[in-house]
């Protein structure tokens, strides 16, 4: 984890109140120095209705937009493809959202994806539109600008467009980063914080035009107002989902789910290359199909959605980071994170961890102690 | 709920209890109860697994939406484990499989974690009739009757 002692403190000049602009020239200049050798960022699309990712090496191409509100696919997921067969043998800059670090340090953990040679550099997340509506904002101002200028006036406007995980964000300061670009405590329409968190950090931002920070305080203040405020939103909506609980409630809430598995699709911690779900487990004869039947008289076709939810909530929720991509993923909008968050609350608590913290924390199936749980089991 | 007040037990309301026994503790010690014809109830349908730490929740998940009314995992001893270390894995399994228990509505009393050695088979017979009972008190499982999952 980084020490917070050691970390220096920078601002990056915005010029012509052009956060997309300034922050794209700092990356250019970093990616330029040839300290890194490529690196990984969002970038619009030239239809302008979504941002993706791209693995960008020449610098000149580079057309960032660290800040366009929208989480097309999990980035985590992608530093897991770029590194899981072998590490980059250079360095390469990741951009980040908070919730897709968290993502990685949990697929680290899996053995799913490497730190070697990863510089990440965390980005201040004021959250995320759905990707389906993203399109729909240009009236005047892009996505982008939207958000940016919610942020500068401190209006509440583009809450309300948010996707529902990014309102109940559980961190929206990016943890266990090289490199942070921040948004909050800046007067963004002149500047943006750069805190460098480890010694590569350091070594990358040094020889950049930079600026030294005036006062650090205003920083620390609005990060932690905002992690409040996210938090406080947090315990509400875990408090109003309480009452989605019991056999009738779960099943009419997956009552439009068809099995389609996109949601684990999306989702940055399902990792299996064969899911048990797509495999030949659930195969069965005919017979069976039908002593099945006889036992309720009848049951719904494709068998096992509820059982795959389940099943995978079972897999997977105590590395769950929030992310609500499953949300995101799924064709009848079921609001999934209802549920989910609700279940890795408790469940996480339950072990007492916090996943995307540490990659020293091992996840808690793999580990055990013996004079716990002493409840369970005997009794 | 009226269902609860009802007593299951003088109905004849009669379990179907799913039971997943480990290969070196659990089933040797159901196989000495046989063996030494120990009577206890045929509520609990025996299925052999080489690790109660084998048993993935998603089996317990299973039984459960498909209507058994109780799902009962047996396991070595603490440190007395054929692989070391199954069972301290299986307690850890059981207790999130708790909390997803606590979604569905469902009693965690329905799902049963219990050690029981090759030696045991008094204690087999026993936990397998205490559990009927106390499963007969609780009453069928609720989510027997949805076909909608």
């Amino acid at each position: 984890m980084e020490d917070e002692k050691k970390m220096t403190n920078k601002v990056l000049k915005v010029n012509d109140n052009d956060v997309v602009k300034s922050t794209n020239e700092f990356l250019r200049q970093l990616l330029a120095s040839g300290k890194i050798q490529a690196l990984l960022v969002q970038q619009s699309t030239s239809s302008k209705k979504v941002a993706f990712p791209v693995l960008i090496s020449d610098s000149k191409k580079l057309q960032a937009d660290i800040a366009a509100p929208v989480l097309p696919v999990s980035t985590a997921s992608i530093v897991s493809k770029i590194t899981k067969v072998q590490p980059p043998a250079k360095p390469i800059g990741v951009v980040m959202r908070p919730c897709q670090i968290r993502a990685l340090i949990e697929l680290v953990k899996l053995n799913q994806a490497s730190l070697s040679n990863i510089v990440i550099i965390g980005v201040d997340c004021p959250g995320t539109f759905p990707i389906n509506t993203y399109s729909e904002f240009p009236e005047k101002l892009t996505p982008t600008q939207f958000l940016l200028e919610t942020l500068t006036k401190h209006s509440d406007e583009a809450k309300k467009y948010l996707r529902s995980s990014c309102k109940i964000c559980k961190d929206p300061i990016p943890t266990h980063a090289d490199i942070v670009l921040g948004f909050y405590g800046a007067d963004i329409q002149k500047e943006i914080i750069v805190e460098a968190h480890s010694d590569v950090g350091k070594d990358l931002v040094k020889e950049l035009p930079l600026e030294d920070e005036k006062e650090g305080k205003g920083r620390e203040k609005a990060v932690k107002e905002i992690r409040e405020e996210k938090n406080k939103k947090r315990a509400a909506f875990l408090k109003e989902k309480e009452e989605i609980k019991g056999i009738e409630k779960i099943a009419e809430f997956f009552d439009t789910c068809v099995n389609c598995h996109n949601c684990r699709q999306a989702c940055p911690i399902c990792y299996c290359k064969e899911c048990l779900f797509d495999s030949s487990v659930f195969d069965a004869e005919a017979y069976k199909f039908i002593r099945k039947a006889n036992v309720k008289g009848l049951f719904k076709m494709p068998p096992d959605a509820l059982l795959f939810q389940l099943g995978r909530m079972n897999h997977m929720i105590l590395s769950c980071v929030e992310c609500g991509l499953c949300e995101q993923a799924c064709p009848n909008n079921i609001p999934l994170m209802d549920v989910f968050i609700p279940v890795a609350e408790n469940a996480q608590k339950e072990f007492d961890y916090y996943p995307g913290k540490d990659t020293a924390e091992k996840i808690p199936m793999i580990v055990y102690r013996e004079d716990e749980f002493l409840e369970v089991g005997e009794k | 709920m009226n269902e609860e007040k009802k007593d299951h037990k003088k109905e004849g309301f009669e379990p179907k209890i799913v039971g997943f026994l480990c290969n070196w503790c659990s089933y040797a010690g159901a196989d000495l109860a046989g063996t030494s014809r120990i009577q206890y109830p045929p509520n609990v349908r025996i299925i052999r697994v080489m690790c109660s730490g084998s048993v993935d929740s998603m089996y317990i998940l299973r039984a459960l939406l498909e209507g058994a009314d109780g799902v009962f995992v047996g396991g070595c001893h603490p440190g007395d484990c054929h692989y070391i270390d199954g069972n301290y894995k299986a307690r850890r399994r059981m207790v999130l499989l708790e909390n997803i228990l606590g979604t569905l509505g469902l009693e965690k009393e329905r799902v049963w974690l219990r050690w029981i050695s090759a030696s045991e088979g008094q204690k087999f017979a026993d936990t397998m009739k205490e559990m009927t009972e106390a499963i007969q008190k609780l009453g069928p499982n609720p989510i027997a009757k949805h076909w909608n999952l």
